[in-house]
């Protein structure tokens, strides 16, 4: 009887561990959704800009980040490569060429930024579902038992998204 | 959108939480979203159309102030009856920490779920010793905000996860050009003060103390207390030299807030430590009344680093007494660093944190949360 009652808790609770894993999982990969959108959204944007004001430069970093979205939007991997041709778009959109653009095209200079925003927002859901997920995944009961299947470990992405100062945004007077 | 928010503090006991549910949930229906509010109430008849009860909570101190909260099976099938009916687009949790219904919904639903935390408590035992038990249920948040830097790094600490900022909104419109309380239009210097009169954080204390200093540099100064409390108490064990110039009005309605400010030449904000945010004070700042308050971080932020009011030492009376006979004693010039040029900075301020354009930053996070599927009951 008590062994009964034993096995019973011990596989409910198994199955709850694989249960929030499970939900883990589909937040991991709703917040990759939302990154890789906000991404594209950030380079069209750009694209934009760059085209509006005859940037070279710029239009350079979008090209490049335009050449690798494909492979994201159909699942492929955040990976190393991905993170240096975001970087060097975050760092094209901090230029002074940007911001003296912006003086000529400040609507334009405006979208490019709330999209910016929105990558460092996007970026920061995923890497908190990454790291609730890595928390549950990495302990022994779950890695001992394969709880977390075959699903590969995702990672954090890190680019440096920080944005250049021109005013504050409103409702950030901190 | 289709948006369930769940509010863990009951209805119709006055607090800060109780408050930014409300401004939140009418601003968004204002700007055409559908909002249902889920929470405890003691009087259901004070709920209004858009909310719905949860149940009756039981009161529990809590971080210094009485919180009351509301855990059990019944309030749990509400819960679960209240997300099954509706078929949200996102869920928004206030609170999610206080064991209530913030936290009930958490458990009980899947999907995209946004939380907002309210509460900085460096220290907090409970969140510690709850930490393990909490995690199932935040695992599950998409997006977490704080409604300040202090309420961000007690959740960093506590909870090791991170939280985006985005402040209370203030409803800058009803406190723009209200009328003084009947008796107080006459012009006499009066010295403002909002909030519960028996918690000593709030710091009336240091402002009775500051008020007998006053009385000496500026003989008619008076002081208005409006707030919850013991106030017969209060009165008994004032010093007799106050008697003449302290009021006592209780608890005032969020109608007459605005009256509360434009009854004062100043409002005064003592608190002693643990403020999360300065709501209070860009209240009085969207009032146009010049603000005094204790050079808390929360405060100093909020007051522009002393561009938008006057800071004073932490607990100090006779540094109180001082700037206040000061803001009372301005000669009315509108010059750099005159009280007008503070209360028109202090204005602009206010208006950043205005609710229609707060509600427009939650709503850009719930949009980023939402992509795919609806709020729905969860299988365990």
């Amino acid at each position: 009887m008590v062994v009964v009652a034993l096995v019973v808790a011990i596989a409910t609770y198994l199955t709850w561990l694989a249960l929030r894993l499970d939900r883990l999982a589909a937040r991991v990969a709703a917040a990759r959704g939302g990154l890789v959108t906000q991404l594209v959204a950030r380079a069209q944007a750009a694209g934009v800009l760059a085209e509006r004001a005859a940037l070279s430069d710029l239009a350079d970093s979008v090209a490049r980040v335009r050449a690798i979205h494909p492979v994201l939007l159909a699942g492929g991997p955040l990976d190393r490569g991905v993170e240096l041709a975001e970087n060097a778009l975050s760092r094209s959109l901090r230029s002074g060429e940007v911001a003296a653009a912006g003086q000529r095209f400040p609507a334009e200079l405006h979208s490019v930024d709330s999209e910016a925003a929105r990558v460092a927002l996007a970026r920061q859901f995923h890497n908190d579902a990454v790291r609730d997920l890595r928390a549950l995944a990495g302990r022994r009961l779950v890695r001992v038992l394969h709880l977390a299947g075959r699903r590969p470990t995702p990672g954090y992405f890190e680019i440096d998204d920080a944005l250049p100062a021109r005013g504050d945004l409103p409702g950030l007077a901190s | 959108m289709r948006i369930g928010i769940a509010c863990p503090y009951t209805w119709d006991v006055p607090g800060g939480v109780q408050v930014h549910v409300r401004d939140l949930a009418e601003t968004l229906i204002a700007a055409g979203h559908e909002v249902s509010v889920i929470t405890p109430v003691d009087d259901e008849r004070t709920l209004p159309p858009y909310a719905v009860d949860a149940g009756r909570a039981l009161p529990v101190r809590y971080n210094g102030s009485v919180a009351r909260l509301l855990m059990g099976p019944v309030s749990a099938a509400r819960v679960r009856r209240w997300l099954r009916e509706h078929d949200f687009d996102v869920l928004h949790v206030h609170e999610p920490s206080a064991p209530s219904v913030s936290l009930l919904a958490c458990m009980l639903a899947d999907g995209p779920i946004v939380a907002t935390f309210h509460t900085a408590n460096p220290r907090s035992r409970f969140l510690t010793a709850a930490q393990g038990a909490l995690q199932p249920s935040f695992e599950k948040l998409r997006a977490r905000i704080a409604v300040s830097e202090a309420a961000r790094r007690t959740l960093v600490e506590h909870l090791g996860a991170d939280a985006i900022l985005i402040p209370n909104g203030v409803a800058v419109d009803d406190f723009a050009g209200a009328t003084p309380l009947p008796g107080y239009a006459d012009g006499r210097p009066t010295v403002v003060f909002l909030g519960r009169i028996d918690e000593p954080r709030k710091g009336l204390d240091v402002l009775l103390a500051a008020m007998l200093q006053l009385a000496t540099t500026v003989g008619d100064a008076r002081l208005l207390v409006a707030g919850p409390g013991d106030t017969a108490g209060l009165r008994a064990r004032l010093d007799p030299r106050l008697r003449e110039r302290v009021d006592l009005i209780g608890l005032v309605s969020d109608a007459d807030k605005p009256r509360v400010f434009a009854s004062g030449q100043v409002y005064c904000a003592p608190n002693t430590g643990q403020e999360s945010f300065g709501i209070v004070l860009l209240e009085a700042m969207a009032a146009g009344t010049p603000v005094v308050a204790s050079d808390l971080d929360a405060f100093r932020r909020v007051l522009d680093d002393g561009r938008a009011g006057r800071l004073f030492e932490v607990g100090d009376p006779g540094r109180l007494a001082e700037v206040l006979a000061e803001v009372l004693g301005d000669p009315g010039g509108t010059g750099p660093g005159s009280t007008a040029e503070r209360v028109r900075h202090a204005h602009t301020v206010a208006r950043s944190y205005d609710w229609p354009t707060i509600a427009e930053r939650i709503v850009g996070v719930y949009r980023m949360v939402s992509g795919d599927g609806r709020v729905s009951v969860a299988s365990n």
